[in-house]
């Protein structure tokens, strides 16, 4: 008996040795080399024709589709609404240039692609009317939507956007959807969460982003596309000083939605301002 | 590492086994010690403070009875129902699911202390995995609860009664009442109510059958014959039958301590072995478990190498571990064990552990009891002798055929066996047919009455016509019985004495012979004719009687002569021989069949039985078990005419051995004996050798199926891998021991059971096969997303439905897909080398089928993307951007810009197109597992209804995923494009096309390099 108990650790031990190398077949993990030479060979046949087949069912797809618009757009038929400078909570000392300095860095690299020198090409069109071009010749153009637009907001007069005085700008921009368009032409209107009152100064001064500047035709198509902004400049009194501001801009006044209960940054954007003396 | 610990465990677990066995082996055999046989009826007296004329007093046996409990044998200590219940969480799928749980708590304790919570997934997923492994625990409780149920309901529920001497006044009370010192009263037909020691006694004859397995009647007298309590002729043992006699004794010992209590007690002893399908899915586990780390680990270390965090990369591991667990699988096993279960209820087999469904299908070797399983377990007419002709009566259980009753000797004949018999019918069985009624009297006085009775008429009546005058019962000394009765006719004076007996005891006794119903002398040629059809009736294995008569002159012996059965004042010579009668315990009509049905399936049937050699080799011969042509040893010695010795025991395809050759045989002499004979009879074997001979049928590694009845079997029963209990003719104790029931006693319902095991195993194989398939596109979107860093295309929640929801009922109507081939013709597993899982299935399904599944969920979750705007170059990457909750401006392909909700949604249409491509592709893949090895055409594509239901059931269900509403906020499902359903189908044609080419192969070049690799 106990010989017959003691054989399985022996025999197991030299069973794995075995089974990495097995000297008396050649067997190397089970198979021999030849052994394989065979089955991967069969697996490189196999997946290099599943690759293929792959390859190709991908390409007939990719034919299908078109380069200027996506086949489809139902998943985003109402733009999401984001603010520059990009955070969800900003907080300075008016008068520490270094705490402000990151986000009037961002707003004015933001802006530079405003800049009179980049639009050039662009055409002055029609306020308030949409800027149809579906039958006209490729690349389409772009509708101007010139920095100084955006007044005191611009940073072409006040290089700190306000951030010196306390009274920041934030610039509020609506997602590019390709084909939107939004009607009536709709406005911004960004209030104080909770009771505290709030004045804001919106340039342009109506809040709208133009008819004229849509409907957007796509990266390739509509190459140097230009999206129309709102800034809002917050008009803060000593008393709003030193206290976190919640903020939330809506988008109004027109079909897009701005109170899907799931994605909160469709049609709004809510954010939160604290600016200390 | 891992494997050499677990030898080590191993080899001490079979040691702890052996030490146990070895210690119950010895307690059977230990002598029991009672003396009581040896004491005199005054010691006894003065020991029990007992009267053997007048029985205890009331008060004292109450006392007693509150002192030794009831006089039954106490049910084996049941496991407890916690215990049970526990059971069904412990298997190997179980712990699997287990150990997978904690890593994905683990998981989602790591990324919480984090607080790097995005999801909830590897919670929802720890929870899901206890509550599958919860809900199936339930479910095969419950199985497990209903079977013995039934089982229960087949105890004997009405109490048994003794007739029992107290303070000197005899009555009958509940045999449970009985204690030890109690005067008991036994007469023919009662069950021996405890151990007693026989004070008095009247041809007294016991059964001891469900003691030693021994049907031959023994009788019992108050003599101490043997210092054996077990071979003295005084004492009766507890749960014996008494078949005919009075006798009266002092009970020795009651409930668990007689003999045969201990017996079952120590059944409770031998440990239960694991079931060959237990083995196959710990086989299995391991695979899987290897596979997942062997994965896991390479991931992990490729996460590190692209850079991940060593906390990011660890998670990885985790999921990918716990992705390659395949939830559907346990409730799937389950689900297939127990409608094979069900199935083999309907054919009269209870099984009472769901892993003992498959253990049939693989069982190599039956170990059948003779008495009741192979035979009708009644002792039945089936030749006579008269007219110097051999006459063959109808053994069926109907008896309903018959020969030719014209002779006038058959008359003769007839009437004695009516006569001279002392059998009476149980009142009030008239409307019961003839051969099912019961019976006072013992085996051979029984078949006589039942064949005179179907013959002949009402005996009852008949023997009312011949008024019985006196009778000499049947004793060992003369070996006859006899008796004389007046004549039917009344102006007929005469008497008629009617013998009965040993037939050469009677041939001796007769001067003449009746042929054709003239008297003939009895000459030298007639008593060679009568030693021949002696010979030839017992070398059937059958019982013979000779009969004899004689009419007395009613001058001699006229009217009113005082017969003196002392005395023998009568003839008891000289007188005319009639015939011959022989009886044998019929194999039942469907055992023949049954037993060739094994043979052709490659099982093979040995008899072990405790009755004498030559009836158990004529029943094996006469089953089957002993094949036509097949000799034994000793039969080539006498054609031959060489001695035993000489003859070359590997010619001998047969064999009997009896139990006192086995008991001179060593261990290795007894398996090499069942090496060189293929058909083997053990006769006269007590209990503790058939446990003997399972395991050495064990040893030899065929997995081993036991029968039986009695008490005595329980330990072979429990011993065995699957132990098959009597319904009808079981204990208690052998119902307990054994993993399965047969209703019927019938043998031939084992073959069935055979049949489904052999089939659930085929079928399981093909459900496995199936459900592990969806394992490998269920995990390549995860080893994508983690190296390509692609938005994730299939999530955990959609992974959960596809195992427990959508494929759960494909797979388990592949438990209804008929067999492949006849499977009945095949040889039993070789459970070394025909696993359930084997490496060229795993193979298959995982790198074959289930990369084209992978490839099919690729290509539809590329092409939902691209469509919506993400060509699949710009996937590649975006992984951080696009889960970024604080992003809202993501850009697409085409310049727009997408808010975070509006990403996740798009990824909620990827799993679910990624869901609808897997689902595509097992449609494809269920109808493929149909056959393993021929063409589904030839198996019939609509043939399993159930499996046709069940796509129709999946692609129902597919689709109210997908297009009810509410679903994308609850589980994730988008109602997607009716386009994105079509997108997976030329995968769906391949993976069909790809196997009918496989199988075509496989059939075509039988071991080609294709069939070893391609074949599972």
């Amino acid at each position: 008996m106990s010989s017959k108990e003691d054989k399985p650790v022996e025999q197991s031990q030299s069973s794995w040795k075995d089974f990495i190398y097995n000297p008396r077949n050649g067997e190397f993990i089970g198979r021999t080399a030849r052994s394989w030479a065979l089955i991967l060979l069969f697996y490189l046949i196999f997946y290099g024709f599943l690759a293929g087949l792959f390859s190709l069912t991908m390409w007939v797809m990719l034919q299908t589709l078109d380069d200027y618009t996506p086949k489809y757009r139902d998943r985003i038929s109402n733009p999401g609404l984001v603010i520059r400078p990009k955070a969800p909570e900003i907080i300075f000392n008016r008068s520490a240039p270094s705490e402000y300095k990151e986000y009037t860095d961002h707003l004015e690299a933001f802006l530079s692609k405003y800049n009179s020198e980049h639009q050039k090409n662009n055409i002055d069109c029609t306020p308030g009317a949409y800027f149809i071009q579906d039958n006209q010749p490729l690349p389409k153009q772009v509708c101007k939507f010139e920095r100084s637009l955006l007044g005191q907001c611009s940073g072409i007069t006040d290089q700190t956007f306000g951030y010196s005085e306390g009274r920041p700008c934030i610039i509020v921009k609506m997602n590019r959807i390709i084909g939107l368009k939004p009607k009536p032409t709709p406005f911004i209107n960004c209030t104080a969460k909770k009771d505290d009152k709030l004045s804001v100064n919106y340039f342009p001064e109506n809040a709208t982003f133009d008819s004229m500047y849509f409907p957007y035709y796509g990266k390739l198509a509509h190459d140097g596309y230009v999206q129309p902004l709102v800034a809002v400049k917050l008009l803060l009194n000593s008393s709003d000083f030193n206290k976190k501001l919640s903020v939330e801009c809506k988008i109004e006044g027109s079909n897009l939605l701005n109170n899907d209960d799931r994605d909160k940054f469709l049609g709004r954007v809510a954010f939160q301002v604290t600016v200390t003396e | 590492m891992g494997r050499d610990t677990n030898g080590e465990m191993d080899a001490k677990i079979k040691k702890k086994k052996k030490v146990k066995k070895k210690e119950m082996l010895e307690g059977m055999k230990k002598e029991m010690e009672i003396d009581d046989h040896e004491l005199t009826i005054e010691e006894l007296e003065m020991k029990y403070s007992t009267s053997t004329t007048k029985g205890m007093s009331s008060t004292l046996a109450a006392q007693v009875l509150e002192r030794d409990g009831a006089n039954e044998l106490k049910p084996p200590k049941g496991t407890p129902e916690y215990v049970k219940f526990a059971r069904q969480l412990a298997g190997g799928l179980q712990c699997l699911m287990w150990v997978a749980a904690v890593i994905c708590f683990i998981a989602f304790g790591i990324q919480f202390a984090q607080e790097d919570l995005t999801s909830y997934d590897n919670l929802y997923l720890a929870i899901t995995l206890i509550a599958v492994v919860v809900v199936t625990g339930c479910f095969g409780y419950y199985q497990e609860f209903k079977s013995t149920n039934i089982i229960a309901s087949f105890k004997n529920l009405v109490p048994q009664k003794a007739t029992v001497f107290r303070d000197g006044q005899k009555s009958e009370i509940n045999a449970n009442q009985l204690v030890v010192g109690d005067l008991v009263e036994i007469k023919g037909g009662d069950r021996v109510p405890a151990d007693v020691r026989i004070i008095t006694a009247q041809g007294c004859k016991v059964d001891n059958s469900s003691l030693t397995g021994e049907s031959e009647p023994q009788s019992k007298g108050p003599e101490c014959t043997h210092e054996n309590p077990l071979e003295t002729r005084n004492i009766a043992f507890f749960s014996t039958t008494c078949l005919e006699g009075i006798a009266t004794g002092i009970i020795i010992n009651t409930g668990d301590r007689t003999i045969i209590g201990r017996i079952a007690s120590l059944a409770s002893g031998v440990g239960n072995e694991k079931t060959p399908i237990a083995i196959e899915i710990e086989h299995f586990v391991d695979i899987i478990a290897g596979l997942a780390i062997f994965f896991g680990a390479t991931f992990f270390v490729v996460a590190m190498v692209i850079g991940y965090q060593f906390l990011k990369a660890m998670i990885f591991f985790m999921a990918i571990v716990v992705a390659y667990v395949p939830e559907g699988l346990l409730a799937t096993v389950t689900v297939c064990l127990s409608l094979t279960a069900k199935r083999l209820a309907k054919k009269n087999c209870v099984v009472k552990n769901l892993e003992a469904v498959e253990t049939l299908g693989s069982t190599s070797v039956i170990c059948s009891d003779k008495t009741g399983t192979l035979t009708q377990n009644r002792m039945t007419v089936s030749h006579l002798w008269f007219d110097n002709h051999i006459h063959s009566a109808d053994t069926t259980e109907d008896q309903s055929g018959n020969f030719d009753q014209s002779s006038e000797t058959w008359r003769a004949l007839g009437r004695i066996a009516g006569l001279c018999n002392r059998a009476v019918f149980k009142p009030g069985q008239e409307e019961i047919p003839v051969p099912k009624r019961e019976v006072i009297g013992d085996a051979s006085e029984t078949a006589l009455l039942k064949f005179t009775e179907l013959t002949i008429g009402n005996v009852i009546d008949y023997r009312g016509r011949f008024k019985k005058i006196c009778e000499v019962p049947f004793n060992s000394t003369n070996k006859f019985q006899l008796s004389i009765h007046e004549l039917e006719d009344p102006l007929d004076l005469r008497y008629l004495l009617v013998m009965k007996g040993a037939p050469e005891r009677i041939l001796e006794r007769c001067s003449t012979i009746m042929i054709k119903g003239q008297e003939l002398p009895l000459d030298e040629q007639w008593k060679e004719a009568f030693q021949t059809a002696y010979m030839d009736l017992g070398s059937l294995g059958e019982r013979v009687l000779g009969f004899c008569h004689i009419f007395m002159n009613e001058k001699e012996y006229p009217r009113g002569y005082n017969f003196d059965t002392d005395q023998m004042n009568f003839p008891t010579s000289g007188l005319c021989f009639a015939g011959l009668i022989s009886m044998i315990d019929p194999p039942r009509a469907t055992v023949p069949d049954a037993v060739m049905k094994c043979r052709t399936a490659g099982i093979r049937v040995i008899m072990v039985t405790g009755d004498h050699p030559i009836t158990a080799k004529a029943i094996a011969a006469n089953v089957g078990i002993i094949s036509e042509g097949s000799e034994t040893v000793e039969d080539i010695a006498t054609r031959l005419r060489i001695p035993v010795e000489q003859v070359n025991r590997g010619d001998a395809r047969a064999c009997v051995i009896n139990g006192g050759q086995l008991k001179d045989m060593t261990s290795d002499e007894l398996d090499d004996a069942l090496r060189a004979h293929p058909e083997m009879v053990f006769a006269r074997t007590s209990p503790q050798q058939k446990l003997i001979i399972v395991e050495s049928c064990q040893r030899l590694g065929s997995i081993v199926a036991v029968t039986g009845d009695g008490v005595n079997d329980s330990p072979a029963l429990k011993k065995a891998d699957i132990g098959i209990a009597m319904g009808i003719a079981g204990s208690d104790a052998a119902k307990n021991a054994a993993d399965m029931i047969l209703l019927d006693d019938n043998f031939a319902s084992i073959v069935t059971g055979v049949e489904q095991g052999r089939l659930i195993f085929d079928n399981l194989k093909k459900s496995i096969a199936y459900t592990l398939t969806k394992n490998i596109p269920e995990l390549t979107p995860y080893l994508i997303y983690i190296t390509v860093s692609v938005p994730l295309p299939l999530g955990c929640i959609t992974i959960l439905f596809i195992e427990l929801a959508t494929d759960i009922f494909p797979s388990v109507s592949l438990a209804y897909e008929k067999a492949e081939s006849d499977i009945m013709h095949l040889k039993p597993r070789n459970p070394k080398r025909d696993r359930l899982v084997n490496e060229a299935l795993a193979v298959y399904s995982y790198f074959q089928i289930g990369a084209i599944q992978s490839f099919a969920g690729f290509t539809d979750y590329f092409t939902a993307m691209a469509q919506e705007g993400w060509l699949p170059l710009l996937c590649v990457g975006l992984r951080s951007q696009w889960e970024n909750p604080h992003n809202q401006e993501v850009q697409d392909s085409y310049g727009q810009e997408w808010t975070y909700s509006q990403r996740l949604y798009q990824e909620y249409t990827c799993y679910t197109v990624f869901f609808v491509s897997i689902e595509i592709c097992q449609i494809s893949d269920v109808l493929i597992r149909k056959t393993r090895r021929l063409s589904v055409f030839q198996q019939g594509f609509f043939r399993n209804k159930v499996l046709v239901t069940a796509i129709v059931f999946q692609l129902l269900l597919g689709n109210f995923l997908c297009y009810c509403p509410g679903m994308p906020n609850i589980f994730n499902f988008m109602p997607i494009r009716v386009q994105w359903w079509f997108v997976p189908v030329p995968f769906g044609i391949l993976i069909f096309v790809y196997d009918e080419i496989r199988k075509l192969g496989v059939r075509r070049h039988p071991g080609s390099w294709w069939d070893k690799e391609l074949y599972y």
